[in-house]
């Protein structure tokens, strides 16, 4: 392969016979017994802890303070006093719109960003690449203050711009990184001969590239919505009330009935609720990172 | 379509392209740019501006310029060091470890059988979970008393009050956590080895393990290496976990805790702006570091 | 390649750098150098009480989430009474270090977000000394008599007064009636019932909490913190040694179990809850909440703190005090605010009803705070009896130099006397900031 990409993908087009590009087993052979034992830790791995979860959200009173596997009264009490707190109903909206818009942002100006390093000529790319990377290198503890004087001023304070402005650039560098790898695995004369044809190189952009770059583009945007959605220092610093404040920072404020109490139940309730939608999200998406893959092995 | 023919048919000598061309690489790049200089340029510039004073805990409105003092004071006091050493045998052993694991899944998702999907979607279960909650839930499980792990081993360890136990429960966190992160990146690049080159390899006589390593390691190197970095970066600026499992105690004081401590808590101002700046210095460094010794694909993605 | 980056990366920052010093207005004042100042509360404004008459317009009031709802209440019936003037509440998290940051952050970009503020008691001194709240001596002087001293002790800095209190706490043990047939009188027999029996929880964890468990040992055996004067460490001590020694011996044999070295408030309250532990030093929150506790319930009591042999009596006080930002913009109808919300009406009606402790004497003399909260009297004990936590801008640098080699050495990694020794240079540095 002529260029060392960074990438995820190598040229899919390298293939006389699309379809095999994903390695499938010829049907018939069944897989090995250990696979299935590795899948069945894998679940365990990944499931036992949050099952651990389910079991104390469905725990009240004094049973959160026993270690029962099983909780001895279930109830869904939590979950109950969890969707009658209108702050959190509130803030899931809040948190949505922000996941939602960042993502949607980030993968809007990382691709722009991404298409210029990948394909137009201009000095200092590889500057303004290190640049990007370097922005995964700041503590956020650094920036949460400034910030937060920053918007206090002009009036962002407590707003939900205020809060996807800095989510949108720290989800810059994983998506122009993906995306950029992706951009330059597309072969050129896909574009070249769009501008043949008297496209503009904006024009075969959006209309070539981005549509072979789908699997990029949904794997950046599926962790840069994980990550908006799950961000909790910047929702802490920045908003001051129910009506910007998004789950994670709503979830500070889940309290007992004094100030030393710690809600496990009620915590644990609504983090197994905000969790569900992005589980939802995830198993539509991987469905589309798939069919991606392939649809680009078809195309090429 | 070859794609060592593609590179041959790059037009070369457009030359009347050049100017359009970073016209346009102008403005896709600037909204970027912009971001940059607001939210990352600024509160950097803004850190190194105040690690360069002294702003007094006791008296309001007074403040002295310190040069590089509250560097000095830094570099010499040993609890950052503790702090260095601890962030780094974190992100060492969490790597290592959610590098290992995620291979695993990764391999274990990509064979083909039924249910696939649905073991991606577990898979990414301990990623959708917040952070702090997360945190919350490990501090649970390790609990001396009413724990999972104590009540299961019949031990009655306290995990978080010894050290290196309270490293080791905060790495296991993490690798919970963050494990699917990689196995994610590293599936989509599994995804698009195509088979029959396993095939021919299986056709020759090579072992499991020769395909492994001959095959799939050197064609999944690229995704490796930016899962590698990511998490190596994320890893050395770690809070919430230590924040929240033991407040940095007993040997898991790291790097991003101490500036917060400092800075906030205490509100020394100065020492702690040096000290995140310290820490944004320290990362940048490892970044450097991967850059030159193992990412020449970086300057490969910014080549034309 | 690399070297033209590092060059535009520094030139890139130090553009930064300039840009930030231009706009930095002082953070904490940060553009003026050399201010001689001698008292640090020297200049501070004081909030006039006949603002109070006739005060218009709005109040925000900033507090940690109002848990039992007493605060909500408060506002709601001084709004009713008070047309001309509404109050607001805004809420920060349940987290104390979170309130903290939240006004910290919010005074020092002078904003008027929060006019007033639920001060945890031991901020006092490192708000007042940066000037951000409103001297209130004038209008406590009014009504002195009202406050149980040991409370006013907690707003008082550098000869001014800069809060009121709201609500006190102290500790209290907890002990199971069915295992404890007489409540031992000293500490010493405590720990001998706690290791015959099922143990003493506490909160021994490396966090503010240990720091107020140590100082109740350690000021009951004699010792102090800080010199009188507050500008030297006096920690290091024969007394403060002893009561160190005499917990850490407590995890050793077995009268603490090994795991309070990592608990806080509530999980010590869980392992009492199930039934797990003899005694139990906590807050007087616990009551109402381990009432529902099945393995518990009916079957404890509670009491102020036994002597400690050779020493005395002690316990730390909590609680919280509303103060005046700086920065408000509506001091007089902040200060009719708090003027209503600490009447001694209205404090006995959040004890009776709310059970947050009084920090008014006659509030505890009430039928219905009787009846409400039966261990009135050892709580009452607890709180005129207690203790300050050091007074000092620097607190928090102090309570981490405690709590951090306290911790230590009752997990074993130090003796009691090399714990003493660091923690005595770690305040004298502390104590030395700028």
């Amino acid at each position: 392969m002529a260029t060392p990409a960074v990438g995820a993908t190598e040229p899919v087009t390298t293939t006389a016979a699309p379809k095999t590009a994903k390695t499938k087993k010829p049907p018939g052979q069944k897989p090995p017994w250990w696979l299935w034992f590795a899948i069945a830790a894998i679940v365990v791995f990944c499931l036992a802890p949050f099952y651990w979860l389910i079991n104390v959200s469905l725990k009240t009173g004094p049973d959160l303070s026993g270690s029962a596997i099983v909780p001895p009264n279930p109830t869904l009490d939590n979950y109950q006093s969890v969707f009658q707190n209108d702050d959190f109903i509130r803030a899931l909206l809040n948190s949505a719109i922000v996941s939602l818009t960042t993502t949607f942002l980030a993968l809007l100006v990382g691709s722009f960003c991404a298409y210029a390093l990948a394909r137009l000529k201009f000095p200092m790319k590889f500057a303004l690449l290190a640049l990007v990377l370097s922005i995964t290198t700041f503590p956020p503890i650094a920036i949460a203050t400034p910030v937060f004087k920053l918007w206090s001023d002009i009036g962002l304070f407590n707003t939900l711009p205020g809060l996807i402005i800095p989510y949108l650039t720290f989800a810059l560098p994983l998506a122009i990184y993906i995306l950029v790898s992706f951009f330059k695995e597309i072969p050129k004369d896909l574009e070249e001969a769009a501008l043949v044809d008297g496209a503009t190189r904006f024009q075969a952009f959006y209309k070539i590239v981005i549509p072979l770059a789908a699997p990029g583009l949904a794997t950046a945007g599926i962790l840069t919505f994980i990550s908006a959605w799950n961000e909790f220092l910047f929702a802490v610093t920045l908003t001051s009330t129910p009506d910007a404040r998004t789950v994670p920072a709503a979830i500070a404020f889940f309290t007992g009935s004094t100030e030393f109490e710690e809600p496990l139940g009620t915590i644990s309730a609504a983090s197994i609720i905000i969790s569900i939608p992005l589980i939802l999200l995830v198993l539509l998406f991987q469905k589309r990172i798939v069919a991606g893959l392939t649809a680009g092995a078809v195309k090429g | 379509m070859e794609a060592a023919s593609i590179k041959a048919g790059t037009p070369k000598g457009r030359r009347s392209r050049g100017t359009s061309e970073r016209r346009l690489a102008a403005y896709m790049v600037s909204p970027s740019l912009l971001l940059i200089a607001l939210v990352a340029a600024y509160p950097i510039g803004y850190a190194v501006w105040l690690s360069l004073h002294e702003y007094s805990v006791r008296v309001a409105g007074l403040s002295r310029w310190a040069g590089l003092d509250n560097y000095s004071t830094a570099l010499s006091d040993p609890e950052f060091w503790d702090a260095v050493q601890n962030t780094f045998i974190f992100t060492a052993g969490s790597v290592t470890f959610e590098v290992i694991i995620g291979m695993g899944m990764a391999l274990a998702m990509h064979s083909a059988f039924r249910g696939q999907g649905l073991l991606r979607t577990v898979v990414l279960v301990p990623w959708a979970v917040l952070t702090v909650v997360t945190a919350m839930m490990w501090r649970t499980i390790f609990d001396p008393t009413l724990g999972l792990v104590n009540s299961i081993l019949g031990t009655d360890i306290v995990w978080l009050g010894e050290s290196p136990h309270a490293m080791i429960v905060m790495i296991i966190a993490d690798v919970w956590k963050t494990a699917p992160f990689m196995a994610l990146l590293l599936l989509a690049g599994l995804q698009v080895i195509p088979g029959e080159i396993y095939e021919a390899a299986k056709v020759d006589g090579a072992t499991m393990w020769q395909r492994f390593s001959r095959i799939t390691l050197p064609l999944l190197m690229p995704a490796l290496l930016v899962a590698l970095i990511f998490r190596t970066l994320d890893a050395l600026r770690i809070f919430d976990l230590p924040f929240v499992l033991t407040k940095g105690t007993h040997g898991t004081n790291t790097l991003s805790l101490e500036a917060y401590q400092t800075f906030t808590a205490n509100n020394i101002i100065g020492l702690g702006a040096a000290l995140a700046v310290l820490t944004f210095i320290i990362v940048m460094a490892v970044s450097f570091l991967y850059i030159r010794f193992v990412g020449g694909n970086i300057r490969g993605l910014a080549e034309e | 390649m690399s070297k033209r980056f590092l060059f535009l990366l520094c030139a890139a920052l130090a553009c930064a750098v300039l840009v930030a010093a231009c706009g930095d207005d002082g953070d904490g004042g940060g553009g003026g150098a050399g201010t001689e100042e001698t008292g640090s509360t020297e200049g501070v404004k004081a909030v006039d009480p006949a603002s109070m008459e006739g005060a218009t317009g709005e109040v925000t009031y900033c507090s940690g989430k109002d848990t039992s709802g007493d605060l909500k209440e408060t506002i709601a019936e001084f709004n009713e009474a008070n047309p001309d003037l509404k109050v607001t509440l805004v809420e920060f998290p349940e987290d104390a270090q979170q309130q903290h940051d939240q006004f910290v952050q919010r005074q020092k970009a002078k904003s008027g977000d929060c006019d007033g503020f639920e001060e945890d008691v031991v901020w006092t001194a490192e708000f007042a000394s940066q000037k951000w709240l409103l001297d209130m001596s004038d209008y406590i002087e009014t009504r002195k008599d009202d406050f149980i001293p040991s409370t006013l002790e907690t707003v008082t800095f550098d000869g001014k007064v800069f809060g009121a209190p709201r609500a006190s706490d102290a500790g209290m043990m907890y002990y199971r009636t069915d295992q404890v047939k007489e409540f031992p009188a000293t500490w010493q027999a405590l720990y001998e019932q706690a290791a015959a029996n099922d143990g003493l929880v506490y909160q021994g964890s490396a966090y503010e909490g240990l720091t107020v468990d140590f100082l109740e040992y350690a000021f009951a055996a004699g010792g102090t913190v800080l010199s009188e004067d507050g500008t030297k460490s006096t920690i290091n001590s024969e007394e403060n040694i002893g009561a160190l020694q005499f917990m850490a011996d407590g995890i050793k044999n077995g009268a603490a179990p090994k795991a309070v070295t990592t608990m806080t408030e509530e999980p010590a309250r869980r392992t009492w809850e199930a039934g797990k532990a003899t005694f139990m030093r906590n807050w007087s929150y616990c009551y109402a909440l381990s009432q529902k506790a099945p393995n518990v319930k009916g079957k404890f009591a509670v009491a102020p703190y036994p002597e400690y042999e050779g020493g005395g009596k002690a316990a730390v006080l909590g609680g919280h005090n509303m103060v005046i930002s700086a920065y408000s913009e509506n001091p007089g109808g902040t200060l009719k605010f708090i003027d209503y919300a600490t009447s001694p009406e209205r404090i006995a009606k959040n004890a009776s009803k709310y059970s947050k402790t009084p920090t008014i004497g006659a509030a505890f003399d009430d039928p219905a705070v009787k009846k409400a909260m039966p261990f009135a009297e050892a709580l009452r004990e607890g709180v005129e009896n207690a203790k300050s936590r050091p007074v000092s801008p620097v607190y928090p640098q102090i309570s981490e130099a405690i709590f951090k080699n306290v911790n230590a050495a009752l997990s074993g990694s130090t003796t009691p006397e090399e714990a003493l020794k660091q923690a005595d240079s770690d305040i004298n540095e502390a104590l030395a900031t700028f």
